[in-house]
């Protein structure tokens, strides 16, 4: 299958400061679920950060399709296809549902169409229809997270990074933030997840990477990282090696 | 009671003015988190512009308002270009633009200074001394003219953010601008064209202010604690509640320099800020802060 995204070896890290990634690499294929698991520092948020270009790539390459994104602005990164939803969901507290979801859509130039798109994502999600109104800083966190990822939705991006997208959230809200996850990559759109409940992430997932002291350990398919019992003894509830 | 309407209504025409200097002030930090120690004297700056419009050529200040707008605003695009572009990544910013918006202040008085004197100068069109009467009030027409032109600017910065692209890239902007960014905004030239709005507003309310008070180059230094008080009162960043700060401490100064003593008018303002910081840090339309 060919390669829809690579990441090749890359270093990065925050302003001046030492390089959180140092090594890290992954090879991302069309219309899969992949679950990038590590303990805690590990640089999995700093992964995707990298990715979408809200961090400096000081080493390595990010290519998408072949084309190099290295240097490029997040919003050049998003009309690339790629979109990401951070831990804290990235949302307008002040905007109504109706404008958060607009924004979903700044890039796009034909009004008519983005008017469409919401209209049918306010149907899909009858939450963010119901609540089209009310700014998005007073809802719950369930639907904060929902709005948030389907806002991503608005651009057909080609990838969507999650980044911890059950944090906070009650056991039956986090199916349901799954549930939204399975059903966009069930209509083709890539998923890269990055949750610190790696149990039930590499579950709901199919391809599996594992990162630690920010370099790629592993990377193979999802059931084969959960039936390892050494990723179950050092990143699935097992206690680490000293 | 005709007294008290009286005070009101000379309070309701000063907020009008105060809100579009506040404005300015209120959207940079907004959008740029920085605490603009040099607006009021750009402020001062769009004063001279007006003032040398009427009288070199004896244009109207309000004619001239739009020429000071935008003659700010190129300098805006200037200095953040200059000053604050570079600045914008740094882990100290907001403590170097603190310095920085000191400093050109500094820069901005002397330049003004050296080129045309401290003497204290005013435009004086006719409608500047002039009042309607209504009965026994009286309403001075130059504070009328000058409100209801900043309520109209405000109005159309108002439609503006509300309802323009770009408009609502700046809010998104100033809510969070990681988020922004992330959804394909460019925010770095959102940061520098707020900034020049923001310098514009400052252009505009300088044309106002030439004719509703006397001025000099460093009259800046009396309105930055005035406008800071607003900008905090409405909640820093908030444009709304800067504007509802003005007119409510306008009119609360109003009453009190009527009925205190004009000296305490203008400490009111200052009382304002140490009491909102005190009880109410997020002010009318703030964010609350966190405690981490």
């Amino acid at each position: 299958m060919s390669k829809l995204l690579e990441v090749s070896d890359i270093t990065a890290g925050y302003g001046d400061g030492p390089s959180i990634l140092d090594g890290a690499g992954m090879e991302v294929e069309p219309g899969r679920v992949h679950c990038i698991i590590g303990p805690n520092g590990a640089g999995k948020s700093t992964l995707l950060k990298a990715i979408c270009g809200m961090l400096k790539i000081r080493k390595g390459d990010v290519r998408l399709m072949g084309e190099r994104l290295n240097g490029l602005r997040p919003d050049q990164i998003l009309r690339k296809g790629i979109a990401f939803v951070p831990q804290e969901r990235a949302l307008f507290p002040k905007m109504t549902v109706r404008e958060n979801l607009r924004m979903g859509g700044f890039t796009m130039r034909d009004k008519a169409e983005l008017e469409r798109r919401i209209n049918a994502i306010e149907e899909r999600f009858e939450i963010l229809g119901e609540r089209r109104d009310q700014h998005a800083g007073t809802m719950s966190g369930g639907q904060q997270q929902t709005l948030a990822m389907a806002r991503t939705l608005i651009n057909k991006p080609k990838i969507v990074m999650l980044d911890e997208p059950s944090l906070g959230l009650a056991p039956k809200i986090v199916q349901e933030m799954f549930g939204i996850m399975r059903m966009m990559a069930d209509e083709g759109i890539t998923i890269l997840l990055v949750e610190q409940n790696a149990q039930m992430a590499l579950r709901r997932s199919d391809w599996g990477v594992v990162l630690d002291l920010g370099r790629t350990l592993f990377q193979g398919p999802a059931g084969e990282l959960l039936s390892d019992p050494r990723i179950q003894e050092l990143y699935l509830g097992g206690k680490r090696a000293a | 009671m005709a007294d008290a309407l009286q005070i009101l209504i000379l309070g309701l025409a000063l907020g009008g003015v105060f809100a579009l200097m506040g404005s300015g002030l209120s959207l940079v930090f907004g959008v740029m988190r920085i605490v603009n120690l040099a607006h009021p004297a750009l402020i001062i700056g769009g004063a001279y512009v007006a003032y040398w419009g009427f009288k070199l050529w004896g244009i109207d200040p309000l004619v001239m308002l739009p020429v000071a707008a935008l003659i700010l605003a190129i300098t805006g695009i200037v200095l953040y270009k200059l000053v604050f572009e570079r600045e914008a990544r740094s882990a100290k910013y907001s403590e170097m633009t603190v310095l920085l918006t000191f400093a050109t202040a500094m820069i901005v008085e002397g330049a003004i200074g050296t080129a045309f004197t401290n003497t204290q100068r005013v435009t004086s069109p006719d409608y500047a001394t002039d009042a309607i009467f209504i009965g026994d009030i009286f309403i001075p027409t130059g504070q009328l003219y000058a409100g209801i032109v900043s309520l109209a600017i405000i109005g159309a910065l108002a439609l503006f953010l509300k309802y323009s692209r770009f408009g609502y890239a700046i809010r998104a902007t100033t809510q969070n601008r990681d988020a922004a960014e992330l959804l394909g905004v460019n925010v770095n030239l959102v940061g520098m064209v707020s900034f020049a709005i923001g310098i514009a507003l400052a252009g505009a309310a300088g044309a106002l202010v030439s004719f509703v008070f006397s001025f000099f180059p460093a009259k800046h230094w009396e309105w930055i604690a005035v406008l800071m008080s607003l900008v905090v009162l409405g909640g820093m960043g908030s444009i709304l509640g800067t504007v509802v700060a003005a007119f409510f401490l306008s009119v609360i100064a109003a009453f009190v320099g009527a009925w205190i003593g004009s000296t305490w008018s203008t400490m009111t303002f200052f009382l304002a800020l140490f009491i909102v910081l005190l009880v109410r840090p997020q002010g009318f339309f703030g964010e609350k802060p966190e405690l981490s």
